[in-house]
């Protein structure tokens, strides 16, 4: 267990941030007194955080990685059938080797998954299981980097598809698409709150937000523990609390144990949270490639799409190692989707559209909020230097199938 | 005289025979003291054999009932209907679902009846479990052992087994009787508003004693109508209570507990050792319970309900506390800790 900054230190990291290891500054711009300077405009508050890990970055850090600002987007109206509840694995796999190969520039595809992974990784496929049935990690991708790994040389029991919950794994049921040997794993049975023996008591980030007991979130022991590597597959969704769900929040939220703890009647600290979760070693380190499934979207409602009242067809991919400027440009196809049904911005904090909890009344109608969201979360996670925020230095290739 | 001297000589030379005989009085004399709740039992004598499966060998039955339940082999605590009523009754402990005061999912409401004991260590209480679930029977069992509390509980007989392997748990422990643990003190006005702002502080984990007066070893120490807490504050005991423990600061709290919204600690030790009674109001199994103790040097040993003395897992001890974890527990779970020599 290694203790970290206190407010007694802060100001002393103040004066020499520009010094200090880079693990040190990440865990630092956590702290209450220097992140109020980075806050923004509009946003809650930002809690104080303990971050706790006794784990060293990596030399180049998985996040945001060896392309910072880089987005392959592909594109491929053939991905769904017209209806879009069928998915075409043959194009999918074509739009995961275009979008693989424009990444690394290699020619070949098998090159392109060599730069990230070898035999000997132990890795993990953060997929999203929450948007169930409709907006999930689709099994067509996760077999297809499952596929390459194994390409690769990683042997099918070093690889582990993982998320909190198993009750949204087992409604989703990746194991008839997968080789024998993958192994799928989850933290907690469901989310009760009271399954802690997947997490790491060594690894957490503690921050006491609405005056809750447990002021812990540690991380799933499985990535602190096991993994060397992780690729993560986040939806395009939109969040009650965030604003949308992609990168960061997929995870973040989704590799520690007690962070619903952070939205409680209409106000959320997800804000600072996510980006402050992300930057915790090893996650940060260990996570090299993010590949965004978004063959199928939600539009309002998410992070959940029971139905298909609020699903959209973006029918399209987007590989980088940079989970903010991902993110950034995950904030623009959410807002302009919503923008084209009538419904209000995910930038909209007016307490008119607010209707705290009340999931009824969200799931009905587009216009209301049951918690003022953030999506400033991504920009904050920029300033973590996770990634790219400005959409003026982001660089996207754009190919379509 | 001779043999006196011989006697004398004796004692000096086998301090250690002397250690342990004063060791084996004081554990009598602790025997003495622990208080375990007793069932009271309206069935008829016939339902004995369901009392000796059960493991239950003490009983409070109404007067006229006395001699053929102690004919059957039972000691007996006579008590008439009556004088049962007359105890302070108690709430069923459990989860309580309140709307707009507390969170389903984030801080649950409890009905718990800590503060009633610690307000009250001499009360006489009983619980009226009759209609209670199997696990409120067990956790009001074990919640009168954990205050120590003269507590007699009416029971559903379809419990009685539940309570049965509750009790034998419960007196299976090894017999510890230490002084009360708190980082806060608390002068009792003896008025209902105090009374739930203790409740509160119980609920929090907040650990508390009551006090005459200020004293010196003790963080901070409450008394309503004060300037520092004043009457207006404690209208909100919820808030009294955040109030308090920010003023205490998590860092200086000796006890605090993760991976668990819904289970109260009491805390007791001394020189010698600590316990920690852990009372689970959830209604189900917590898995990884953490425990953050403020003291150093301790080596812990778990007793859990239902599974028995379990190793704890992960334990670390840095900056002056010891964290380790308790895999499993179900309604209640004991961790004693030992001081290390040194």
């Amino acid at each position: 267990m290694k203790k970290t900054q206190g407010p007694e230190n802060s100001a002393l990291h103040m004066e020499t941030a520009s010094i200090m290891r880079r693990r040190s500054f990440v865990q630092l711009l956590a702290a209450a007194p220097l992140a109020s300077a980075i806050r923004v405009e509009g946003a809650t508050e930002t809690p104080r955080y303990h971050i706790n890990s006794h784990y060293q970055p990596a030399a180049v850090p998985g996040m945001p990685g060896p392309y910072p600002g880089q987005v392959v987007s592909v594109k491929a109206v053939k991905c769904l059938s017209e209806d879009g509840e069928k998915i075409n694995a043959e194009v999918v796999r074509e739009m995961m080797d275009r979008g693989m190969r424009t990444l690394t520039g290699d020619s070949k595809t098998i090159d392109s998954w060599r730069r990230f992974f070898g035999p000997s990784d132990v890795v993990g496929i953060k997929v999203n299981a929450g948007g169930r049935p409709w907006v999930v990690s689709s099994p067509q991708i996760v077999v297809e980097v499952v596929r390459n790994l194994m390409e690769v040389g990683v042997k099918s029991s070093q690889i582990y598809i993982y998320e909190r919950f198993q009750n949204q794994l087992d409604e989703v049921n990746y194991t008839p698409y997968l080789p024998e040997g993958v192994q799928i794993v989850a933290a907690e049975g469901r989310n009760r709150g009271r399954d802690n023996g997947g997490y790491d008591p060594g690894v957490y980030v503690e921050a006491d937000f609405f005056g809750e007991d447990d002021t812990r979130s540690n991380m799933i022991r499985l990535v602190s523990d096991r993994l060397t590597k992780i690729i993560n597959i986040p939806n395009m969704k939109d969040h009650g609390a965030t604003g949308v769900t992609g990168c960061l929040k997929n995870i973040a939220y989704g590799s520690f144990s007690n962070v619903a703890r952070t939205h409680f009647k209409g106000v959320s600290h997800t804000h600072s949270f996510v980006g402050t979760l992300a930057s915790v070693e090893p996650l940060r380190s260990r996570t090299v490639l993010q590949i965004m499934d978004g063959l199928r979207g939600v539009w309002h409602g998410g992070p959940f799409a029971p139905t298909l009242r609020y699903v959209f067809y973006p029918r399209q991919m987007m590989f980088g190692t940079d989970p903010v400027a991902i993110d950034r440009l995950l904030l623009d196809i959410i807002e302009n989707e919503r923008k084209a049904h009538g419904a209000i911005s995910i930038w909209d904090r007016s307490p008119r559209y607010l209707k705290a909890d009340d999931t009824r009344a969200r799931d009905e109608d587009p216009n209301v909020n049951i918690i003022i969201r953030e999506p400033g979360h991504v920009e904050y996670a920029s300033k973590l230097g996770l990634g790219v925020h400005d959409l003026g230095k982001i660089r996207v290739k754009e190919i379509e199938l | 005289m001779k043999l006196l001297f011989v006697l004398s000589c004796l004692l000096v030379l086998n301090q250690p025979l002397l250690e342990n005989f004063h060791r084996a009085e004081t554990r009598q004399n602790a025997e003495e003291r622990q208080i375990v709740p007793v069932v009271y039992w309206s069935q008829g004598i016939e339902t004995a054999s369901a009392l000796k499966q059960a493991g239950i060998e003490q009983i409070a039955v109404a007067p006229d009932k006395t001699d053929e339940w102690r004919n059957a082999g039972f000691k007996v605590n006579p008590i008439s209907p009556e004088a049962l009523e007359k105890r302070e009754k108690l709430l069923v402990p459990r989860l309580a679902g309140r709307a707009n005061v507390a969170s389903a999912t984030r801080r649950p409401w409890i009905d718990s009846n800590g503060w009633r004991f610690i307000r009250n260590p001499s009360g006489k209480f009983y619980y009226d479990l009759s209609q209670a679930p199997r696990v409120a029977t067990a956790l009001a069992a074990a919640e009168a052992f954990t205050y120590s509390a003269d507590a007699i509980l009416k029971i559903d007989p379809v419990n009685l087994e539940d309570l049965g392997k509750m009790l034998a748990f419960i007196r299976n422990l090894p017999v510890k009787n230490y002084p009360v643990v708190a980082d806060l003190g608390l002068i009792d006005d003896g008025s209902p508003v105090t009374g739930e702002v203790m409740n509160l502080l119980v609920r929090r984990n907040l650990l508390f004693k009551i006090v005459p007066s200020p004293s010196p070893q003790l963080a901070v120490t409450i008394k309503i109508g004060t300037r520092e807490f004043p009457q207006s504050d404690a209208a909100d005991p919820s808030a009294f209570a955040q109030k308090v423990r920010q003023q205490l600061g998590d860092e200086k709290r000796t006890l605090r507990l993760y991976g668990s919204e819904v289970v109260i600690g009491r805390l007791t030790g001394d020189g010698a050792g600590i316990r920690l009674h852990l009372l689970n109001y959830s209604g189900s199994g917590i898995e990884g319970l953490r425990v953050r103790l403020r003291k150093s040097g301790h080596q812990g040993t778990a007793y859990v309900f239902g599974l028995g003395k379990v190793e704890l897992r992960d334990s670390l001890a840095e900056d002056g506390a010891v964290e380790s974890t308790i895999s499993q527990m179900g309604a209640y779970a004991v961790l004693d800790f030992s001081i290390a020599r040194r």
